[in-house]
């Protein structure tokens, strides 16, 4: 009953691009056509303007480039206003059918809605229902890149895609400036300074995807390759550090370490014991929590058993290892509870459980060392899947002649 | 509609790009994972340079099931067990290895107390570990002879030899010298003879290492095709 509900309004917002592309039934060519959401300040000033008979009948001719510019953008306005209402209209609906009130229902509140009206088994993002403001559903478009005459703006326009060769042409022109400031350094006699380099290990560059919504442009795996290569030899001159902000506006920050974020305090137990539980350890198809006690005389329990739960010495070995490298393993007790997957499964969600706990009994140093040596990284690698046509997951069958 | 749904999908994961491919098991780290470094000589190296807390903020990739910090853990050794190694059986792979170390020592250990004099019995080594890292050393080939086709007849020519290179041929000369043997004898055993012979400079490895140098210097000759 909710579903037949929901349709009636929000097919249009689940289905967003339907409309759209009977307009332009090519998709190819929606990507090509350039127009803007912000057409507002050109068309007003064309009208302006158009009414303006005497400047008009001079010569002041709009090119027919910028007219069919103009009905496009006056389209999109219309289309996404008219996107906009029926956005607004689905999200009460939505409130209504929650029971909440949708003066403050959220975008929120509209994915949790969504989430629970529509419970998605599928895993790929893209083919589960969704409900957005319009903005976001469609992308970014280009404002007109020329004038009432039709003269391009921009000089790099008839290369199809101006602001990508442009990035590159600049990180062409900064590299020239580089080389022209390294003779004057090396005429000098001057040796380049070894902490002025730039520091990009915590960084990354933008993906693909995040570029092409930089530039508001669709660029080729080509392309992109080309943008690595030219920025990363721009990055890599010793004297980069001028083009910092250059460089930096093109590289992505990498997700900050939360392994000295959210330390659990300790909880206390009947004898008077510190204690931290870790839960959903996993590694493999193992899964288990572990339980850290201190202080302790080293005591460790694996299901009711002591290391020997582990036949193998390599088993036992991971099970030491954070307790070893952290110089905890005769201050703390440890108690797991393990299920699933063999023994390197099962060891390596242990050691992964044993340094997650030990965070609250160790210092910063220690654990940064933690940190470097790897063992919180959760090892979240499953085995890959075989595929149809060939012997395993990558192997290839013998290349036979004929 | 395929073409439809193309586009339907194209402007959600442009909008919605944090969340794309969010869902796909991985199966490997992505580059920018650094390697882990938990041995303790090489994390006081990174602390005496300042590196670490610099380290600290980059994602690093959790060590292999096979390594650890413990004292015990060595990666030549580990090296061996791997090629010991026949269809991932590594317990009985380590095992073999293990039991050829008991066997290593324990022929030390008579020549030690065989031994008459104190220089007599400091000579002798008693670590096992540190005996197959002489033999290994020992073992490594200086040069290596490739096939290279002028004129339609194939010279040896000799040629520098990675480090990489080296180090697999002698293990695998190692091992090679140990399967050779009568079916009587255990792999221990022979295996245990082998690395002692090499660690003195003596058997079949040295022998097979000298060789391939001895003709090496006779082909010295078309040492010139390898750049001509």
């Amino acid at each position: 009953m909710f579903q037949s509900g929901i349709k009636s309004f929000s097919l249009r917002q689940l289905l967003p691009a339907t409309k759209l592309c009977v307009n332009y039934k090519n998709p190819l060519i929606c990507a090509s056509i350039q127009y803007s959401t912000k057409s507002v300040d050109p068309s007003k000033n064309v009208l302006n303007n158009l009414t303006d008979w005497e400047t008009l009948s001079e010569k002041k001719k709009i090119s027919k480039a910028m007219k069919a510019y103009l009905e496009r953008a006056k389209e999109h306005d219309e289309f996404m206003k008219q996107q906009q209402i029926e956005y607004n209209i689905g999200k009460r609906h939505l409130a209504n059918m929650m029971g909440e009130d949708p003066e403050t229902f959220t975008q929120k509140d509209v994915d949790r809605a969504i989430e629970y009206l529509f419970p998605s088994g599928i895993y790929d993002p893209a083919a589960r229902p969704l409900m957005k403001p319009p903005e976001e559903v469609f992308p970014a478009r280009k404002a007109a890149e020329f004038d009432e005459a039709g003269r391009p703006h921009h000089f790099l326009f008839y290369t199809g895609k101006p602001n990508f060769f442009k990035l590159l042409h600049d990180a062409a022109d900064n590299l020239q400036q580089l080389y022209n400031f390294q003779d004057k350094v090396i005429r000098k006699k001057a040796t380049p300074d070894p902490n002025g380099k730039l520091e990009l290990g915590s960084s990354l560059w933008l993906s693909k995807d995040q570029l092409e919504q930089v530039l508001v442009e669709s660029i080729s795996d080509l392309e992109y390759d080309n943008f690595k290569v030219v920025m990363e030899r721009l990055a890599a001159f010793p004297y980069s550090y001028r083009y910092k902000d250059f460089i930096e506006k093109y590289r992505k920050p990498l997700v900050s370490q939360k392994f000295a974020l959210e330390i659990p305090k300790p909880s206390y137990d009947d004898e008077g014991r510190a204690f931290v539980t870790t839960y959903e350890c996993l590694r493999k198809d193992s899964r288990g929590d572990v339980t850290i006690r201190s202080p302790g005389t080293g005591k460790i329990t694996i299901n009711g058993k002591d290391l020997t739960y582990f036949e193998d010495v390599q088993s036992r070995e991971q099970v030491m290892f954070p307790l070893i490298f952290s110089g905890m393993q005769d201050r703390v007790d440890v108690e797991c509870n393990i299920e699933g997957g063999g023994p390197s499964g099962q060891s390596g969600a242990i050691r992964w459980g044993i340094a997650w706990g030990l965070r609250s009994f160790v210092d910063k140093d220690m654990l940064e060392k933690m940190q470097v040596a790897g063992i919180l990284t959760r090892d979240h690698r499953r085995r890959e899947r075989k595929k149809p046509g060939q012997p395993g997951a990558r192997k290839k069958p013998t290349w036979k002649k004929r | 509609m395929s073409g439809n749904l193309r586009f339907l999908n194209k402007s959600i994961t442009q909008s919605l790009c944090v969340l794309s491919r969010g869902y796909a098991r991985r199966t490997s780290f992505p580059d920018y994972y650094q390697n882990p470094i938990f041995r303790k000589d090489e994390q006081s190296r990174l602390i005496e340079e300042g590196e670490l807390s610099r380290r600290a903020k980059l994602p690093v990739k959790p060590p292999t099931v096979y390594e650890s910090s413990s004292v015990y853990h060595d990666p030549l050794v580990n090296k061996v067990i791997n090629h010991v190694m026949e269809k991932g059986k590594k317990q009985l792979a380590r095992s073999l290895v293990e039991k050829a170390f008991e066997n290593i020592k324990r022929k030390q250990i008579e020549r030690y107390h065989l031994a008459s004099s104190p220089d007599e019995k400091a000579k002798i080594e008693l670590n096992p570990k540190d005996i197959l890292h002489k033999a290994v050393e020992n073992s490594k080939p200086l040069l290596q002879l490739t096939p290279i086709k002028r004129g339609g007849i194939t010279y040896q020519v000799p040629g520098p030899i990675t480090e990489r290179r080296s180090l697999f041929l002698a293990i695998k000369w190692l091992l090679e010298a140990t399967y050779e043997k009568e079916k009587q004898v255990h792999f221990p055993e022979q295996f245990a003879w082998e690395v002692l012979e090499a660690a003195n400079n003596t058997g079949k490895v040295i022998k097979r290492k000298q060789d391939l140098h001895r003709q090496c210097e006779a082909n010295r000759a078309y040492a010139h095709y390898r750049w001509q």
